[in-house]
């Protein structure tokens, strides 16, 4: 097993409107982002459970051509609202670090 | 349609700045139009509610003043969209000022093109009516209730109010709220050009030195389009793009690489093909574009969500930090009655406490429950009706986190290490959206006024 954080070259967070808040992993190499892409880990009820939102409103995509995968969820509140503590949505990635691929 | 057509993007928003050389670089790879999004939403709704950019005047005066500069030397079109960051009245009044004021500065004469975005309340009530308007994604449904607490809406315009502009003969187009894309897209879909080249290409090049190698944040890029492919390249020799960059970049902000959506349909990448055409350059083609039968808009809009008072602490006791949610807990529950005493009732504001060291960056989504820090930042917020009510409690709050009892503690001269005195700030109204829906609309121009200037 190996953490995602080990495998990824980019793991970043941001907004994808006031609503939603989209994760992009990327990776190096083709041989990674297939090992990632096809091992299933990264599915909905996994990032459903991380982000406590329900699986239905969870979108994972892969985007082949530039070996990364896009995971979008809904913001806690929406941006800039009473509660919000991320307005840009920049660090809310931190969950997915720690993700365990197996070898 | 001629073969080839050429575009720059200057900046991926105005006011951020560019490099001067790549600029001037840029100028002279014979042109059609130069062009800068001023718009994001990305900072949030008090910029909407306010009605000012987020960016200084000094930094808007300067990126405009070379591109205007660069614009009539060459004779081209010069288009800035969502100017003054959201788009709205005062915004692209504010921006319409220093262009006004840079053109009398230099003896500069153009015609110029304003374009409005705000939507009035009568309009919306109509086409709420109408059926016309839904949620662009989990938002509540538009009530008349709704659009009579918003304070400021705009509508994103797609490329025909740019283009009716152009054919009413301004050089010079200042357009308020508008979708990125339309900006860089008017000119060549007028000329005829493929759609799905177009789009994907201005959804590429629109935030300039996004996708250039190394990245600066200063970098001009240059889009290229032929009739069945297009190409993208920095304006500055050092620079250079790769398939790489420019294929990762339909990820970034949108939810999906493959469907980027815009007024009269989306674009589809499923099919696009990226190729390193030379050291600097990257190829495109295969993109399509995919008409809806509908035109729909995006509306923005926000509403006061109330004054604003915040304070900021650290806190460095071990018992403390131990119990921390707990106390806060209690501390609550004293600031409630406190506050009863002056008058003030649990509905009349509300009370927030981030705890950073333990979960103030995502809140309830942090994972890690068992941290201990040695030390953790405080931050309370207060939200009222009024900034007295906002401070009143605030001041409480301040009491309460400072000087209140815990089990073991040894402190007991205080509980924080206040940083400021000042130690409350209030910083105002404050804003929320509650306009984040798409409005059909049958004519593209409709809500989207055009005045026309002789600077």
């Amino acid at each position: 097993m190996v953490a995602l954080s080990e495998l990824a070259s980019v793991l970043r967070s941001k907004n994808a409107g006031a609503l939603l808040c989209t994760l992009d992993l990327m990776f190096e190499d083709v041989a990674t982002y297939e090992r990632v892409r096809d091992s299933g880990v990264i599915n909905p009820e996994l990032i459903a459970s991380l982000y406590h939102v329900s699986q239905n409103e969870v979108s994972i995509i892969p985007y082949d051509v530039a070996m990364a995968i896009k995971v979008t969820v809904p913001r806690l509140v929406p941006s800039g609202s009473f509660g919000d503590t991320d307005v840009y949505g920049s660090q809310q990635h931190g969950p997915l670090l720690t993700i365990e691929i197996p070898d | 349609m001629s073969d080839s057509l050429s575009m720059m993007a200057t900046t991926g928003l105005l006011g951020y700045g560019f490099g001067e050389e790549a600029f001037r670089y840029g100028l002279e790879m014979d042109l059609d139009f130069i062009a800068a999004d001023a718009g994001s939403m990305d900072p949030g709704p008090h910029y909407l509610g306010e009605g000012v950019p987020f960016v200084s005047r000094k930094a808007i005066k300067r990126d405009i003043g070379l591109m205007l500069e660069g614009a009539l030397e060459k004779g081209i079109p010069m288009l800035i969209g969502s100017a003054g960051g959201s788009g709205s009245a005062p915004q692209v009044a504010l921006v319409r000022e220093v262009v006004e004021e840079i053109a009398a500065e230099r003896g500069y004469h153009f015609k110029m093109a304003i374009i409005h975005a705000d939507q009035s309340k009568e309009y919306l009530h109509a086409k709420l009516k109408a059926g016309k308007i839904e949620p662009l994604g989990p938002i509540d449904d538009v009530t008349p209730h709704t659009i009579e607490e918003t304070h400021r809406v705009v509508a994103m315009m797609g490329v025909e109010p740019f283009q009716q502009a152009l054919k009413d003969g301004a050089q010079v187009v200042l357009a308020g709220r508008a979708t990125d894309a339309s900006i860089y897209s008017a000119i060549p879909l007028m000329r005829g050009y493929d759609p799905g080249l177009v789009w994907h290409l201005s959804k590429i090049v629109e935030c300039a030195g996004a996708v250039a190698v190394p990245k600066s944040g200063q970098d001009c890029m240059i889009g290229i389009l032929k009739p069945d492919h297009f190409l993208v390249v920095p304006a500055h020799p050092d620079v250079r793009c790769t398939r790489m960059s420019v294929a990762a970049h339909t990820l970034y902000e949108n939810p999906s690489p493959y469907h980027l959506i815009e007024p009269d349909g989306t674009v589809v990448t499923v099919d696009s093909t990226y190729e390193q055409f030379d050291e600097r350059t990257v190829k495109v083609a295969g993109s399509r574009f995919e008409h809806s039968n509908r035109y729909t808009v995006k509306l923005e809009g926000v509403r006061r969500a109330g004054y604003r008072t915040v304070f900021m602490a650290g806190a460095r006791d071990p018992g403390l930090i131990a119990i921390i949610d707990d106390y806060i807990e209690s501390c609550r529950a004293r600031v409630r009655l406190q506050v009863a005493a002056l008058g003030i009732g649990e509905d009349q504001y509300k009370l927030n406490v981030h705890v950073y060291g333990k979960s103030g960056t995502m809140a309830s989504r942090e994972p890690i429950q068992d941290a201990v820090p040695h030390e953790v930042g405080i931050l309370a917020e207060v939200l009222a009706d009024d900034e007295e009510t906002s401070k009143a409690v605030m001041a409480m709050a301040r009491l309460a986190l400072l000087h209140s009892d815990f089990p073991g503690r040894k402190c007991i001269s205080g509980n924080l290490a206040i940083p400021f005195s000042p130690s409350d700030i209030p910083v105002g109204q404050t804003y929320e959206f509650n306009l984040w829906h798409i409005m059909e609309i049958a004519d593209p121009l409709e809500p989207f006024p055009i005045e026309m200037v002789d600077v």
